[in-house]
């Protein structure tokens, strides 16, 4: 990752969504992007320039767009028609992005798409979010990584946060090792961020 | 075994490339349905041997073009739909509503100021005669901000008809039940046609009144009888013991009209008839 002081950055041209620059390169806002969020916490997975990535939940492209400037691919699967436009202009202009529309619960109606990856990023306003992971992992490499951006919210309002998050912990362990488990607090309310490798 | 992928067909045997049009790449893979179970992810190299493109930059070019083309597509299908337009003009009529209130407050207050005499009984005078007033009375940028009022509170009218009608066509069977314009902001506030013709009767029945419910689940708090559908006369006018009661029964049978106005499309005169009968029903006092 590349930091100039403190600030996280990713290289690539500017004006995606009115994000400042700073030498050149594009500010990468920890208050806007989870993924921004969880490096500038100090977890994350190292993102390489020969890597493959899967993106659900890409919505309007604005953290897609940071990713892009990092690795080698990303595969950017949102549903909804409004913000897929947008993601639709974010990948005109950057051509190491593929936009998938289609819904991240059903991996099959983008499968024939899609190549191994090195990983998976998932960031979904959904109840079932750890479910949605598990059917994506047939497109994870062994050892690939998957970061599941757990919105406790949306798994139940009514539950506690924690409890909500030692259940999510719970069901991914059962295909996978989870390496880290971080809340994003003081940027993210209710969010967490579950890192796991795929054995 | 036969593996299909957007570039072409993969088996023991070799591969079967199906041509580098993105168009017509497109409409091919609409048609693939993959059985999870037996799939594998396929390496890029694939395709290179295959002979559908010679690099990797080629390969992502090609795919980028096909899944753009079909997302395209999909979003033009989603807008499609009459219910989708129906949604914006309801959005646009409560956002109008909103602002002419705003600006109609800020007219008296200005309107007071100079006109000492125009006191609180006036404010109370329904909103058009009080803007005539103002327009009249008032001088230079008040009256003429007052005119404009009055037309935007025009174009709302206008507007609120072609809601109402619009309503009728795409949703015959819930404006017949609670009239065209309540059914118009259930609509809205569902999201849509789809989302609304999958919704329970108990969650149609407190739509639009979120914030009563969260309050209610996270604790303490009695929960909503009613949400949109309260602005029903049904509903607002039976008397509190059986408002609950006349709102539930409502909703549910708003919940079976929402499902024949989505599969249907037009309206049912026998399930209507019943479902007014059961409704009235409910709204008699025990």
């Amino acid at each position: 990752m590349i930091w100039l002081g403190n600030v996280l950055v990713s290289p690539g041209e500017g004006g995606v969504y009115g994000e400042r620059t700073l030498d050149g390169y594009r500010v990468w806002d920890p208050y806007r992007s989870k993924l921004a969020a969880l490096y500038t916490l100090g977890g994350g997975v190292e993102l390489t320039p020969d890597m493959r990535v899967l993106y659900l939940g890409a919505a309007n492209g604005t953290t897609v767009s940071h990713v892009a400037d990092y690795v080698e691919t990303v595969y950017a699967v949102e549903f909804a028609p409004r913000p897929m436009q947008d993601l639709l202009e974010v990948a005109r202009r950057r051509k190491n992005i593929v936009p998938i529309m289609a819904d991240a619960g059903r991996p099959e109606e983008y499968a024939p798409f899609m190549e191994p990856v090195d990983l998976v990023y998932q960031d979904v306003a959904q109840p079932n979010q750890v479910e949605i992971a598990e059917r994506n992992l047939v497109f994870l490499k062994p050892g690939g990584h998957l970061i599941l951006m757990l919105k406790t919210r949306s798994v139940d309002v009514r539950r506690d946060p924690a409890e909500v998050l030692a259940e999510a912990r719970a069901g991914l362990e059962r295909r996978l090792d989870v390496t880290d488990v971080r809340w994003l607090e003081p940027y993210h309310r209710d969010h967490a961020a579950i890192i796991c490798s795929r054995r | 075994m036969l593996q299909r992928y957007w570039f072409g067909d993969v088996d023991e045997e070799g591969c079967r490339a199906a041509g580098t049009d993105p168009a017509a790449l497109a409409d091919r893979a609409t048609a693939i349905r993959t059985g999870m179970d037996s799939f594998v992810p396929i390496d890029w190299e694939v395709a290179r041997g295959c002979g559908v493109v010679r690099t990797r930059e080629e390969y992502v070019d090609l795919l980028r073009a096909v899944c753009t083309t079909l997302a395209r597509k999909k979003i033009a299908l989603s807008y499609q739909g009459r219910d989708v337009e129906l949604l914006q003009m309801v959005r646009m009529l409560d956002e109008l509503d909103n602002v002419i209130n705003l600006l109609q407050e800020r007219a008296a207050e200005w309107y007071q100021v100079t006109n000492p005499s125009f006191s609180r009984k006036y404010r109370s005078l329904p909103a058009k005669k009080m803007l005539g007033i103002i327009r009249k009375g008032a001088r230079g940028g008040l009256s003429d901000a007052a005119e404009e009022i009055e037309r935007l509170a025009g174009t709302r009218s206008r507007l609120m008809r072609e809601v109402s009608a619009r309503a009728d066509e795409v949703l015959p069977n819930v404006s017949a039940l609670i009239g065209g314009l309540v059914a118009a902001r259930l609509l809205s506030r569902a999201g849509g046609l789809p989302a609304l013709a999958r919704m329970p009767g108990s969650t149609i029945q407190v739509l639009g009144s979120e914030r009563a419910l969260f309050s209610h689940l996270r604790g303490g708090t009695p929960p909503p009888k009613h949400g949109i559908i309260f602005q029903h006369r049904r509903v607002h006018n039976a008397p509190k013991s059986v408002r609950g009661r006349v709102a539930r029964v409502l909703a549910a049978k708003l919940a079976i009209a929402a499902r024949l106005d989505y599969y249907r499309g037009e309206a049912v005169p026998e399930f209507l008839r019943d479902a007014q009968a059961r409704i009235d029903e409910a709204g008699v006092a025990a």
